[in-house]
């Protein structure tokens, strides 16, 4: 018995030894960390961050964002606008595909096209509630000609863009992935539906080569572009990307010295502030989207209660928002007392942060037990009942905090709001959007990122029959205020449509429309030497194409 | 039979063996037949287990994790939902969050200082957890649920596992052939998806848990039992007995049932901790008990997140569990001695 | 017995039909969305409902899916890695966890059988006591705990293995999921092979055989071993289909791109992927029937009275 053991053993330390020689690179790879896989490397298809990095990885689109996340030429050279503001005529320097094609004004009219022929998730950007090229509405929704759409490749390098009217943002939706161009020829070479789904059949035209992926993957890597238009700024061999499930795993990797980036939260979050080592290396930044409680106003759910706006000023005013970001988020998490989060859509003409002032609202919305409970003995007054009970929906598969988020506000409600019980249910990420869209529910706590810098990215969401408006609430003073914006009386007017914006803001915090908690971020390990990541809370997370590694 | 055997011989007063009598040549650790006073079957059973001092230390421990499951919550000034906090002189809310395990008189005493932070005062024998609650209350509020579980998992294994097998197996033909189909069926479909949708119709909780247990616990109890059955069936006394004119319930449940008790009290006792993950993972994804309830496995499921940075938390619940299957497993040896007439241990 | 595995096969082809129906079914009653969207309006999702042919009626549906199954088309994801055909996806997770899960079997089972018989011989000693205790931690401690603490301290305390799984390394990278995985079905095995072996020990054939001078590793293997056998096998089929289906949170933790991780992906990730539920429950379902086929079979081998095949041509 004791020889098959030794033998066992022995068969172990043998297959163990013989894999033991990787061969050493010669450059290193900067070894990053992703949260969830990459669920697709098609701009079609790709909905989530993860996806989004890696895209902007390997191609680039007509503008990137420099340090700042301010939007700077990249395969456009420079770009002309019309006077009336609804024309923009892009002028492309001479870039390469990965294949030794050129990239042409052609790529990004069948990019686009496609986009908006297909119409998934981010199709809207094109529509007239962002983006407002032409006739995108109608090949979107109504399903016309593609062709129709406002783009246009005048030659191999003029590509020109119509507005329906002027959008003052443009520039800065260019870097977002949905805009990025496609080699049509290598497009069509492919069997229809296997784009993107292994390097052999994604063409990069950026910074870095897809090197090894597989959809699904748990690692995929990529490596530097020789032939990247600017490939002499490019200083990093390559990044090789490792999906890690938990925090407390991915600290581990990080003292391990196995990933080079990681974010972590919560109780590894404290545990790296105590360490003196990892203290050095972490780094907050902003994560960008921001995570709110939306209430059913509608008679379908808990009787129609929550339509009253006493009951939810006394929600919003119960819950310490601070405790919150401080004893469970732990990662440098913003309390936010705005349904625009902050930090994320400056002015362009005062350089000011949209929701730079957090104070503003003090009068609807704040930690205010005695508020609270003035707001909810008028609630119970007007609906005549003293005894609430909420069941408030959460994503289980949304990161480890918000389960501990959803416990400490219902603590917090129950304790402030003598009579009000709230009922926690988990559930998947899915099954929440589901029923709040089918308006079958009564407390959701749902977040929302911008998906390009500027406040319409939230304020967007309440105007009447908008599919993110969960609460099913309607203002017409509020969609009018919307519609000016959008594509009335204020797009001439940037200030004016500004403080527009302002005032819109102000209804849905009055009306209690939402209950902001907090704005995410993110708490970063970044190892010592590692140089230059760029950290943005739109559109893109992470930037890696001036790192420098010491 | 054995027990047969013995009865007789002690009642025709023949001579009684003695050790010493005889010598083993190779296996000296080989006992000699003892011999019993005739008594009733269910008698001999608890005389056999109680005479067994490893089962009586099981039958100990499952007792003392009871009356904790009781009264541990009563022992704590924190109730197992209560957030311990409090707001300081800038009217900041502090937690007593991720705090290690702590006695202050024993801290003291060792050490001379007191803790130096909002909480020197508190006893939190297991610390507490991310939210700040008391993990001792907790943990104990948790083993009540998984000892429903528990003692659940044991009613179904017994009663529709072992019945299904049993009568499968002794049955043959179609109908093993029809009852194997169906549990392929049964196994197959992923309990996820059918729990996702029984919870249209009930209400999530622990009805829901044992429901979703109920469907689909007892299939490896019935293949045990099925294979045990297979086995005896074809043994010449189940033949005897069936030429004798026994019914079939009679051959199955009292004919070929007492033989089959080993393996069926060993497959009961992987099953239990099985059930009790099996509950942490529904209440994880939503459709088990409800939150702030908690259960060892989702205790364990919760210290997890933090194992390498906050390890105190992971370690209450599993030891209890560890505990708890250690109490099980020695009243299951001891039962399964007693219950299986042919082991030396008589 | 050809003949009784012919009809078993068509039995099998049967129960899988009922089987894929019933998932067919009920992860469309499921709550939850094929691709959840909160971006697209509700003109933009009833397109690509259409687009997947999910307006049409239950029935045809299930015809379409399967007459495209049957020609090995397992279609493409609804919501998950949803550019891809589901069959490239899938490959390479079967190939990781067959690999790893198909080691934690071979290496759970001999050392489990090596335990409980060591165990077995020894009744009532230490190395008995030793046994119970850990095949009580093996199944009281999930594998995954295991493998955080053999990962934190052989791979970043004594940094000898790799931290994370990697396919181009994997005899290497492969060892600590494999025998974390392994932990329970050695617990499992070794402690039916315990109890089991004590048993076929008492026996009366057993004791037969030792009066006639048998004894050592000829009784232990031609007699005890091999009439313990029937439970072990039953213990063991499903081990082999759980484990080489993965294991969520140990694909998780080191990274494996496998099984199990997919499967709760597709149930409850982004939504639920009707078509990659559908395969993978495919997948295991078609596992579970052969292996219990084989364990049928085996049956008759380990002890030739039993005659499963025998007998349900008889009657």
């Amino acid at each position: 018995m004791k020889k098959t053991v030794a033998f066992l053993l022995a068969v172990l330390m043998l297959a163990a030894c013989s894999f033991t020689s990787a061969s050493a690179e010669s450059d290193k790879y900067l070894g990053v960390m992703l949260s969830t896989n990459v669920m697709s490397l098609d701009t079609n298809l790709a909905t989530d961050g993860e996806s989004f990095e890696v895209i902007a990885d390997c191609i680039d689109g007509l503008m990137q964002m420099d340090a700042d996340g301010a939007a700077v030429p990249a395969i456009a050279e420079s770009y002309d606008l019309s006077d009336d503001g609804t024309v923009y005529t892009f002028h492309l320097r001479d870039a390469k595909w990965e294949n030794g094609a050129d990239v042409t004004a052609n790529d990004f009219e069948f990019a686009w096209k496609r986009i908006a022929k297909e119409a998934g998730e981010y199709a809207y950007l094109f529509d007239t509630s962002v983006g407002c090229i032409k006739n995108a509405d109608a090949i979107i929704y109504e399903g016309a000609d593609p062709d129709t759409l406002g783009v246009k490749a005048l030659d191999a390098k003029t590509f020109e863009v119509t507005l329906e009217v002027p959008v003052s943002f443009f520039p800065s939706l260019m870097y977002f992935p949905t805009f990025y161009p496609i080699n049509e020829e290598f497009y069509n070479s492919l069997e229809e539906g296997t784009y993107g789904t292994s390097p052999e059949t994604f063409l990069s035209n950026g910074a870095f080569v897809l090197e090894s992926y597989t959809p699904g993957t748990a690692t995929l890597s990529v490596k530097k572009n020789e032939s990247y238009w600017n490939a002499d700024s490019v200083k990093l061999a390559g990044i090789k990307y490792q999906v890690v499930g938990s925090s407390d795993n991915a600290l581990t990797a990080f003292r391990s010295n196995t990933l080079d980036v990681v974010s972590i939260s919560g109780n590894q979050v404290a545990a790296a502030e105590k360490d003196a080592a990892l203290a050095s290396s972490l780094k907050v930044t902003g994560a960008g989207y921001m995570w709110y409680l939306t209430f059913s106003q509608t008679a379908n759910n808990a009787n129609g209660l929550l339509a009253n706006k006493n009951l939810r000023l006394a929600i919003t005013n119960a819950i310490d928002r601070d405790s919150l970001v401080e004893n469970y988020v732990m990662d440098g998490s913003l309390a936010t007392y705005t349904a625009v989060p902050p930090q994320f859509a400056a002015s362009s003409t005062t350089g000011e942060d949209f929701s730079a002032d957090q104070d503003r609202f003090l009068d609807y919305i704040g930690f205010d037990p005695d508020k609270a409970a003035a707001y909810f003995d008028a609630a119970k007054e007007e609906l005549g009942q003293d005894e609430f009970t909420f069941t408030m929906i959460y994503g289980n598969n949304e990161g480890d905090e918000v389960a501990k988020v959803a416990q400490a506000i219902k603590e917090d409600l129950e304790d402030l709001l003598p009579g009000l019980t709230i009922n926690l249910q988990p559930m998947t990420k899915a099954e929440r959007l589901d029923k709040m869209q089918n308006d079958n529910y009564e407390v959701a706590l749902t977040r929302w990122g911008p998906d390009y810098a500027d406040p319409m990215t939230y304020l967007g969401m309440w105007i009447t029959d908008n599919s993110n408006n969960y609460g099913f609430w309607s203002n017409a003073e509020y969609d009018q205020l919307i519609k000016d914006c959008t594509t009335g009386a204020y797009i001439h007017d940037y200030d004016a449509r500004w403080a527009a914006l302002l005032d819109a803001e102000t209804i849905v915090m009055q009306e209690a429309v939402i209950a902001p908690l907090y704005t995410k971020a993110n708490a970063n390990l970044i190892a010592a030497g590692v140089q230059g990541i760029q950290f943005h809370p739109v559109a893109l997370n992470r930037v890696y194409k001036a790192v420098v590694l010491e | 039979m054995a027990e047969k055997n013995m009865t007789v011989e002690a009642a025709s007063g023949a001579y009684v063996p003695v050790e010493g009598d005889f010598e083993l040549l190779h296996r000296q650790d080989l006992q000699v037949d003892k011999n019993f006073a005739s008594q009733g079957y269910w008698k001999g059973v608890f005389i056999h287990f109680f005479r067994n001092k490893r089962a009586v230390a099981g039958l100990i421990i499952i007792t003392v994790i009871v009356a904790l499951a009781i009264f541990g919550p009563l022992m704590s000034r924190f109730g197992y939902k209560d957030i311990v906090q409090f707001r300081n002189e800038k009217n900041k809310r502090v937690v007593a969050k991720g705090i290690s395990p702590r006695v202050p008189w024993i801290h003291e005493l060792l050490t001379g200082e007191k803790y130096d932070d909002s909480f020197s005062e508190y006893t939190f024998l297991f610390g507490t957890d991310d939210l700040g609650r008391d993990l001792w209350t907790r943990t104990w509020y948790g083993a009540r649920v998984s000892l429903i579980i528990a003692f659940v998992t044991i009613f179904i294994d017994m009663l529709i596992g072992m019945s299904y097998g049993l009568i499968s197996g002794y049955f043959g033909g179609l109908a093993d052939n029809v009852m194997q189909r169906f549990v392929e069926v049964a196994n197959s479909v992923p309990r996820l998806v059918i729990v996702s949708v029984l919870a249209i119709f009930m209400p999530k909780g622990m009805g829901l848990v044992i429901v979703a247990l109920l469907l689909t616990e007892w299939i490896g109890m019935s293949k045990i039992s099925r294979a045990e059955m297979l086995k005896i069936k074809e043994q010449e006394y189940v033949l005897a007995s069936r030429t004798l004119g026994a019914g079939h319930a009679h051959i199955i449940f009292r004919g070929i049932l007492p033989n089959t008790i080993g393996p069926i009290i060993t497959q009961v006792m992987f099953s239990i901790p099985t059930a009790i993950f099996t509950e942490a993972f529904l209440s994880f994804v939503g459709v088990g008990i409800v939150l702030p309830q908690c259960s060892v496995g989702t205790l364990i499921e919760d210290g997890f997140n933090n194992i390498t940075t906050l390890p105190y938390q992971i370690l209450p619940p599993i030891i209890v569990l560890a505990l708890l299957m250690l109490g099980f497993n020695f009243i299951g040896d001891g039962l399964r001695e007693a219950l299986a007439p042919k082991l030396e241990d008589m | 017995m050809l003949k009784y595995i012919l009809k078993r096969i068509g039995m099998a082809a049967l129960t899988l039909l009922i089987i894929v129906f019933l998932l067919f079914w009920l992860v469309r009653v499921m709550p939850g969305n094929p691709f959840p969207s909160e971006r697209m309006n509700a003109v933009q999702i009833a397109n690509k409902r259409a687009e997947l042919g999910l307006d049409k009626p239950i029935l045809v549906q299930f015809y379409e899916y399967m007459s495209k199954l049957l020609q090995g088309d397992f279609g493409k994801g609804t919501s998950l890695y949803n550019g891809a055909p589901i069959k490239t996806v899938l490959s390479t997770c079967v190939y990781n966890s067959f690999r790893i899960g198909g080691i934690a079997i071979l290496f759970g089972t001999a050392v489990g059988l090596l335990l409980g018989i060591t165990a077995a011989l020894n009744r009532g000693k230490f190395l008995d006591g030793f046994c119970t205790v850990f095949s009580i931690i093996g199944v009281c401690v999930p594998s995954y705990v295991f493998l955080i603490f053999l990962q934190y301290n052989f791979c970043f305390k004594i940094p000898f293995f790799p931290y994370f799984f990697d396919p181009d390394n994997f005899g290497f990278s492969c060892q600590l999921p494999a025998f974390s995985l392994s932990l329970f079905t050695i617990s499992t095995i070794s402690r039916f092979t315990r109890n089991e072996m004590v048993e076929v020990f008492d026996s009366d054939y057993v004791h037969l055989a030792e009066s006639k001078g048998m004894y050592g590793r000829k009784l232990v293997l031609r007699h005890v071993l091999r009439n313990a056998l029937i439970p072990i096998v039953t213990v063991v089929a499903p081990l082999i289909v759980d484990l080489l289906t993965g294991s969520l949170v140990v694909e998780k933790i080191y990274g494996i791109n496998g099984i199990g991780k997919l499967m709760v992906d597709a149930i409850a990730g982004e939504g639920i992927d009707y078509n990659y539920v559908l395969a993978l429950g495919i997948l295991y379902s078609a596992l579970y029937i052969g292996i219990m086929l084989v364990v049928d079979l085996l049956y008759g081998v380990l002890d030739p009275r039993i005659r499963v095949a025998a007998k349900g041509e008889e009657r």
